[in-house]
């Protein structure tokens, strides 16, 4: 069950755009920065596949720039 | 054991969250996150937050409710909602506190010998049920009629309108908006054919002039004039304040600049001439997405009752328009509007320059007008001519007051004149509304009734034998209440009111039904900028109130119409939306889904596969336009909008040798229309206590009174006493005075004149003939 | 003699432009002595409202970058010890440049915009009120600690700040808790170097202050509500 957590750098002026469609998958948390242009996205999937899924519906977003990954967590299945 | 591994999920997550924000701030130092505004609750506090729409006025901010041990303690801005990114104004800051007022309606009372008992409510709702059916069988189904509010709820407003035409099949529907929206939607429907504003918030974010039409943003609408303020400190854009006051938002502008009341439509006009003149007009746009029509001129006032009137439109060529204008050169409109010829080419000027972007905002100043339908369509000529419309940042854009007017009272339609979509006259929308409501088509009847004032004079006539009203206080909001509150008091006439807190209209009631307040239900509201936003129930209210929509269902069932409503007491909000959103289908009104609005802090229709329309009519954002052209204004057979010749008439009553003073009344920041919520916050009860009347001081002067002693003003209708306010919030104009309505104690609408647009029916609180006399 | 005519003639263009130049700067210097005196309120001004908004001008200080200068910031301690009462003007607690100087040429020099202050080694606080020229109609200096005679006032207690004592609800925006009157310009005492740390606010460029902050007693006057009255509680089974 994979935890990732990424910095989301969006396209200039286009964050509002980018929140809201991090905001419409699933398995999504975001919060964006007030003052510049990126957002803190936290990934919370329950298997290495629908983490790649995630993560491929992510980088298809327009209005995305960057996608950079900060941090990662696995936790054994139960 | 699951719950402890959701707790360490959820540390990993916050952990993960951590780490991501740690890593932007050695990027970027000095990044902020949105959510980081939670550091200001005290950490002892250990709340739930739960998103809504704020509760107040139509600019519908997101807010977030913390709630502990099953109670609402705090309120902050919602960050992730675009309306208002995190800030309130301070009536939205403390709107929870009203709802633990002492006073407030917690049990059912019933009217016995002139004493109101503590009834249970399902022995109340018998009473309104058998009431009801007792008078549709002797008098007829147009005996009963139904007052709502554009702050009841989608959903209660959705199941009123069903309940009336669909159940029992009067169009004896109306509702408060008609007081305060009802000229936007006739100036949106004669110009564009379909109502509410192309645009939306962001324009605040493109444009280079705002320009204010009799309108108070700062107290009124402060969280989008913060909007506006932060764009004209950071680029520069620059606030025009035109209006008949000089108010906050004047001081704040960059210029203001002051009118004679009801010369707004020729000082609109003259700009056109000026658009004209020098040669301004976005020819191509004009020739390809505009038509010109007049209408009927001397309407008259409604000032009688059972008063009729309807346009008759005719088409014009853009030659005779012209030809029309020539009355109102700068020069010869100077004269009686007291605005300058050098202000009036300035106004013109900006809307004439091709390279800025100009936003027109209006509100009451506009709408409530004897003739503000007219005065709509002008604002709409100016953008209409100059082609400054329906892009980021150039625009009309018709503010709201109430938190749903749009939403409920425009949307689902709980005007007489109707239907959750198109009007009862329209025999196709009927067969709609019929079928989504598997009713016999013919039982919804094809013609309006009485909208709002006449309804009340119909009480008052005795035609009306049974009225109900919810979440609203006529008594305190309608136009010349000395006539109305005698005719509710009339034995004649059987009043239930549904409300949260006793009013002056609850006083005059028979039964009073015990409402829930916002947050103690669910439901959905929508904004000016046509955003619908759901919240869902965060607390439970005290006693046996309940939402107003399940009060309706509960007497449709008990008067036997229950297979109509087969709705469920916990769900029936989802279930009558998803109903709901079957009239609005298609690109031009559909509605988000609710698992959409349940996430997102409110989507904006037209919502076309997953995504919401913020500029209608340019075919860049909107899907609907289909003509193949930059811009299709669809809502009407030909695609064009309208460009109206519409002249300057006087108001129906001026100031005279015997009552010298325009009487102008409005708000102030601190409280919400009638004051029967934000009057019970402690907060805002502190720093306005009570109304007053608002000399200028010269005026003052010659009258030698004083700040602060007592002053009646009196019209041909009635009279009012309060004291007297020189040089604090507000400075009218000479020869006007100005008070604010919403103290229950002082009710200036004793006072004012029920005249009102022959159009769209709204009355006219902005002007009327009064003296005042020191007591 | 035409050789002498010229340059006579010389001469006196010289001199004349000599003449101007000098007139010419001379005026200029006269200008710049003086502060240009502010409008003071007259016409379409409301004294209670403007306020609020007075120092937002592109032209004036632009608060919301303001450096926050820990060393030498002001403590409200500070703040009220300079004054003989919440409310009172302040007195002038550092001695003055020239005495018989009208403030508009002297105090406004520092107050108006601030700024810090090598000999006092502390920030100028800026004046809520600029384009009252008279300051030492007001303000006083303070050249002695003793008194005339034994002396009784007691200081009222400020108003107190704090979490949860000016604000309705964990975390809503606070009340103002004093009188606005001469001190409309919120932002004068409430952001900037000079603004004393427990007062100083971390949003300054929110502009309307007022959208969220009400005053906590009102100074408007209290009437007679008998004109009407509500009847609902006579008649209500309690």
């Amino acid at each position: 069950m994979p935890i990732k957590s990424y910095l989301a750098h969006s396209v200039i002026g286009k964050k509002e755009e980018l929140m809201i469609a991090l905001k419409s998958l699933d398995h999504c948390e975001v919060i964006p920065a007030k003052n510049q242009d990126v957002l803190a996205l936290v990934t919370d999937t329950s298997n290495d596949k629908e983490e790649e899924i995630l993560k491929e519906k992510i980088e298809s977003i327009s209005s995305l720039k960057l996608l950079s990954l900060v941090s990662g967590f696995n936790t054994p299945q139960n | 054991m699951y719950t402890s591994v959701t707790n360490r999920r959820n540390f990993i997550r916050k952990m993960a969250m951590l780490s991501a924000m740690t890593a932007a701030a050695s990027m970027f130092p000095g990044i902020l996150f949105a959510s980081e505004q939670e550091e200001r609750i005290p950490k002892d506090a250990n709340l739930d937050w739960k998103k809504g729409p704020c509760r107040f006025c139509g600019v519908g901010c997101g807010i977030l409710v913390g709630t502990e041990n099953g109670k609402a303690v705090a309120v902050k801005g919602d960050p992730n909602s675009s309306v208002n990114k995190g800030l309130l104004c301070v009536k939205g800051y403390h709107q929870i506190m009203c709802i633990q007022s002492k006073d407030r309606l917690t049990h059912a009372l019933v009217k016995k010998n002139g004493r109101y008992v503590k009834t249970p409510l399902d022995e109340a709702l018998d009473i309104v049920a058998t009431k009801m059916k007792d008078t549709i069988a002797t008098h007829g189904k147009d005996a009963v009629a139904m007052y709502t509010s554009g702050q009841s709820t989608i959903p209660e407003g959705y199941v009123a309108s069903k309940f009336m035409k669909g159940a029992i099949g009067t169009n004896n529907l109306d509702c408060n908006a008609r007081l305060c929206m009802a000229s936007a939607v006739t100036g949106f429907l004669t110009t564009f054919g379909a109502d509410e504003p192309m645009g939306c918030y962001e324009d605040i974010d493109y444009a280079d002039y705002f320009i204010t039409w009799g309108n108070n943003m700062a107290e009124m609408h402060p969280v989008l004039f913060s909007r506006m303020l932060e764009q004209k400190t950071r680029r520069g854009a620059k606030i025009i304040d035109f209006a008949t006051r000089t108010t906050r938002s004047s001081t704040a502008s960059d210029r203001s600049i002051l009118f004679e009341p009801q010369t707004d439509l020729a000082v609109a006009n003259a700009i056109c001439y000026e658009i004209i003149k020098n040669g301004w007009v976005n020819k191509s746009f004009v020739e390809k997405h505009c038509s010109f029509s007049k209408g009927v001129t001397n309407m008259g006032y409604g000032l009688e009752d059972n008063y009729k009137f309807t346009d008759k439109p005719e088409k014009i060529d853009f030659e005779s328009y012209k030809e029309f204008l020539k009355e109102y050169s700068p020069e010869k409109v100077s004269k009686y509007s007291k605005v300058s010829v050098k202000d009036i080419k300035y106004l013109a000027s900006i809307y004439g320059d091709p390279n800025k972007k100009v936003v027109s905002y209006w509100c009451m100043g506009m709408n409530q007008h004897t003739r503000g339908t007219w005065m709509n369509n002008l604002v709409y000529n100016i953008h209409l001519l100059t082609g400054k419309i329906s892009q980021p940042g150039n625009g009309p854009f018709s503010l709201t007051g109430q938190p749903s007017a749009c939403g409920t009272a425009r949307e689902v339609g709980t005007f007489t004149h109707k239907l959750p979509k198109g009007v009862v006259t329209n025999e196709k929308h009927r067969k709609l509304a019929a079928k989504i409501w598997k009713v016999p088509y013919e039982r919804i009847p094809s013609k309006p009734t009485y909208h709002a004032t006449e309804m009340f004079r119909a009480v008052d006539r005795g035609e009306i034998k049974f009225i109900w009203t919810q979440a609203t206080n006529p008594l305190v909001s309608l136009p010349k209440t000395s006539r109305y509150r005698p005719g509710m008091e009339k034995e004649s006439c059987f009043v239930v009111v549904s409300d949260v807190f006793p009013t002056p209209t609850s006083d005059v009631a028979d039964v009073i039904l015990p409402a829930s307040w916002h947050i103690e239900k669910s439901g959905l509201y929508g904004n000016s900028e046509r955003r619908t936003q759901h919240w869902d129930k965060m607390i439970d209210g005290p006693g046996e109130t309940k939402p107003d929509a399940w009060m309706f269902i509960e007497v449709a069932k008990r008067m036997g119409y229950g297979d109509l409503f087969p709705y469920s007491e916990e769900n029936h909000v989802e279930e009558i939306y998803n109903e709901y959103r079957q009239f609005h289908e298609g690109a031009k009104h559909g509605m988000a889904p609710l698992e959409v609005l349940k996430k997102e802090s409110g989507a904006i229709w037209p919502y076309v596969n997953g995504k919401s329309t913020q500029w209608r009519f340019n075919a860049k954002y909107d899907p609907a336009c289909s003509n193949g052209e930059a811009f299709h204004f669809y809502g009407k057979p030909d695609g064009k909008a309208v460009i109206w010749q519409r002249p300057f008439e006087e108001a129906p009553e001026k100031p005279d040798q015997e009552y010298p003073f325009w009487l102008n009344t409005g708000r102030v920041i601190e409280h919400w229309h009638t004051g029967s919520m934000t009057r019970r916050i402690p907060v805002l009860h502190q720093a306005m206590p009570n109304a007053y009347v608002e000399f200028h001081p010269d005026d003052a002067k010659s009258l030698g009174i004083r700040n602060g002693e007592n002053i009646k003003v009196t019209s041909r209708r009635g009279s009012c006493t309060l004291p007297a306010s020189i040089n604090e919030r507000g400075l009218p104009t000479k020869g006007q005075v100005f008070v604010p309505f919403f103290d229950e104690n002082m009710l200036i609408n004793d006072v004012t004149l029920d005249a009102f647009c022959p159009i769209s029916k709204e009355p006219d609180y902005k002007k009327c003939a009064v003296k005042v006399e020191k007591v | 003699m035409r050789k002498r005519l010229v340059i006579i003639s010389l001469f006196i263009v010289m001199f004349i432009t000599f003449i101007v130049i000098w007139n010419f700067s001379y005026q200029k210097g006269l200008e710049d002595a003086y502060i240009p005196v502010i409008d003071t309120p007259t016409g379409n001004f409301i004294p209670s409202e403007s306020g609020v908004f007075k120092r937002f001008d592109n032209t004036d200080l632009d608060y919301s970058n303001m450096p926050v200068d820990e060393n030498h910031q002001r403590t409200l301690k500070d703040y009220y010890d300079n004054r003989a009462y919440p409310g009172a003007p302040p007195s002038i607690p550092h001695p003055v440049a020239k005495e018989r100087s009208y403030g508009g040429n002297t105090c406004i020099q520092c107050h108006q915009y601030g700024g810090f202050v090598e000999k006092f080694n502390a920030y100028a606080p800026i004046t809520p009120h600029p384009e009252m020229v008279n300051c030492r109609q007001c303000h006083v200096t303070k050249n002695t600690n003793n008194t005339f005679t034994e002396f009784a006032f007691a200081k009222a207690d400020p108003p107190s700040i704090g979490e949860g004592i000016n604000n309705a609800m964990p975390g809503s925006p606070p009340m103002i808790p004093h009188q606005l009157q001469m001190r409309e310009s919120c932002i004068s005492c409430h952001a900037g170097p000079s603004a004393p740390e427990e007062i100083r606010v971390t949003h300054p460029e929110r502009i309307n202050c007022r959208q969220c902050h009400l005053p906590k007693n009102t100074e408007l006057h209290k009437v007679d509500v008998s004109t009407f009255l509500r009847q609902f509680d006579k008649i209500n089974e309690k």
